[in-house]
């Protein structure tokens, strides 16, 4: 498939996942109600007594979500596409720094000592994903092997808050505290209000912002320092500024909706299949493919006939065997 | 530029790995439009001497100077527009395309982004044709033979536009047939683009055929620097070899050495 096509498809995909997330539900609206919602509020009028319930359902519940999805999608996929690029590894995704396990040790924080509103679980979680990436490079960011020392300092760093979070599921609550921890682990786009929306929607367009205008010095990145340096690049600043905005990213996206597993990986993965591994493309393409996968993944979690359930679960059962089936087809999946 | 202005300098450089000395005191100028060779055993700092001409190492003492200034004091980016460097060989991760691997050598021109536009890649191609691998254009560039990635990473130092070009032994790969395809390569693109050039090679007769200049190293001393025809003699080579080296003539006139054997 040529490049410009497997955009054009992406994003009309995406939107024909977005017209179909937001009308179908328990609550069905028609295309027609949509719509008419949708013009009555960007003409500014308040909508008839017809409307007022698919409006209210639309407005607080599925458009909200639908845009935490697209954007947790896009920020998981290209936080995994700049981390496999700067560390020369397609192996790696933003949970081998830290990010992942620093998320769940600050919401296990929040829920256990600043009760469960969702700022403070958010809050606490960005904090401690960031910190968590921001110890393991003090750790490993120094000396001449940075590659291999960011990645065993993210292991020791993942480890200890591993075992930080361990000991605050021991110590919670088991009626209320632990229930939460793990239901939150499991990752989650319900009840997501629009006051997260936007939090995560300053930070992850911004960051995808940074990283879309500097996405060609990823390329000379993923070839080694030597090489970036001889031509040009400023690799220590670089390396920083990739990571500092693809771990603002990825934890404001893991601490909205919680840990949504194997997104940033294998959607890297994927994309790079298909528009091959040039950041110029990958990056963008990436975004909205991130975007449209954990959409519509969201979307069927939603629609299980049995009730909604954790959005990892499937994630990993989608994720896991379809890398399996990749690198035993290709040998070297990433090698496309 | 014009020839034989000063474009390269090393002066009193050392350089230590920990307590290892590496380099000791190496000195010598290269001029403008020469290509020089850069010859010593195993270990004698050549590679080294490269990285640190190339501002990647940062020598104890001493200092590099670029076409009159200090390479120390460059942003990268000043240095990536004076300098292209080839490698020995590079194995890459991702599967990058042959002309992606050579646009990405003009990162440094395409601003913020490093996004090449259409004009960029006429470019590229073009250099690709000047070499006569175009063909090579959409290969995967992990699937190349030893030779083709060697003249491809020639192509993407080129499509860099520097003024200067240093390459780390860029034969060591290669068989005998390509290894002359290579160098007389080098020979005619810093000939024709007016280039400075400086290669570490193995062979020293390679080196008396292809070089304008040499410098000998051994034990990162520098033994004996000059133009090819006041350097390339018995003595300089069993000096910075510690061997002993028989020097023949071929039917042309031209000088070869072979070491002494003693089966």
């Amino acid at each position: 498939m040529r490049i410009p096509s497997a955009f054009l498809l992406v994003a009309l995909l995406l939107l024909a996942c977005v017209g179909f997330a937001l009308t179908t539900g328990q609550y069905h609206i028609s295309l027609e109600t949509l719509w008419k919602v949708l013009a009555a509020k960007f003409a500014g009028c308040a909508p008839n007594e017809d409307l007022a319930t698919p409006a209210m359902v639309l407005w607080s519940v599925r458009l909200p979500r639908v845009l935490m999805a697209i954007l947790a999608g896009a920020a998981l996929s290209v936080g995994g596409v700049v981390f496999q690029g700067i560390m020369k590894n397609p192996l790696v995704s933003p949970s081998f720094l830290g990010v992942t396990h620093g998320a769940v040790f600050g919401a296990s924080l929040a829920i256990i000592f600043l009760g469960k509103s969702a700022i403070s679980i958010e809050s606490s979680a960005f904090f401690w994903a960031v910190a968590a990436v921001a110890i393991v490079y003090a750790i490993g960011g120094r000396g001449i092997n940075t590659l291999t020392t960011l990645v065993i300092a993210g292991v020791i760093v993942s480890t200890f808050f591993m075992a930080a979070s361990s000991f605050l599921k021991y110590i919670a609550d088991p009626n209320e505290q632990l229930p939460a921890i793990v239901f939150w682990t499991m990752g989650g786009l319900n009840n997501v209000l629009w006051t997260q929306v936007i939090r995560a929607m300053a930070i992850i367009v911004i960051g995808i912002g940074v990283i879309l205008t500097f996405r060609g010095k990823l390329n000379l990145l993923a070839l080694g320092d030597e090489e970036a340096l001889s031509m040009g690049v400023n690799v220590k600043v670089m390396r920083i500024l990739f990571m500092l905005f693809a771990t603002l990213i990825v934890a404001a996206g893991s601490s909205s909706c919680g840990i949504i597993m194997w997104v940033d990986l294998i959607v890297a993965h994927i994309a790079r299949l298909i528009v091959g591994p040039d950041h110029g493309k990958l990056v963008p393409f990436s975004a909205l493919l991130g975007a449209l996968f954990l959409l519509s993944t969201d979307t069927v979690v939603r629609l299980l006939p049995g009730g909604e359930i954790p959005i990892s679960i499937v994630t990993s059962f989608i994720g896991a065997p379809l890398l399996g089936y990749l690198l035993m087809k290709q040998n070297n999946a990433w090698k496309a | 530029m014009r020839p034989g202005d000063e474009a390269l300098t090393a002066e009193a450089l050392c350089f230590n790995y920990r307590e290892r000395e590496i380099l000791r005191k190496v000195s010598f100028q290269v001029n403008h439009g020469e290509l020089c060779g850069l010859l010593g055993p195993n270990g004698s700092g050549k590679t080294t001497l490269l990285k640190c001409l190339n501002g990647l190492l940062s020598p104890r003492s001493g200092r590099v100077t670029v076409q009159g200034r200090e390479i120390a004091k460059l942003p990268r980016e000043e240095i990536a527009r004076r300098i292209a460097v080839v490698p020995q060989e590079l194995n890459i991760v991702f599967a990058f395309s042959v002309l992606q691997m050579v646009l990405m050598a003009g990162s440094v021109r395409f601003g913020l982004a490093g996004i090449p536009k259409m004009k960029d890649r006429h470019q590229a191609t073009e250099v690709l044709e000047e070499l006569n691998i175009q063909h090579l254009a959409p290969r995967r560039y992990n699937e190349l033979s030893g030779g083709e990635k060697q003249m491809v990473l020639i192509a993407r130092a080129l499509f860099q536009g520097t003024g200067i070009l240093l390459l780390d032994e860029p034969t060591s790969h290669l068989d005998f047939k390509r290894q002359h395809t290579v160098l007389e390569c080098i020979r005619r693109i810093t000939l024709e683009k007016g280039l400075t050039t400086i290669m570490t090679l193995h062979d020293p007769n390679a080196a008396g055929v292809y070089c304008d200049r040499l410098i000998m190293l051994n034990q990162g001393r520098v033994r004996y620097q000059g133009l090819r025809d006041e350097v390339f003699h018995v003595e300089s080579l069993e000096s910075t070899y510690d061997m002993k080296i028989h020097m023949g003539r071929t039917d042309s006139g031209a000088s070869y050495v072979t070491p002494v054997y003693e089966i």
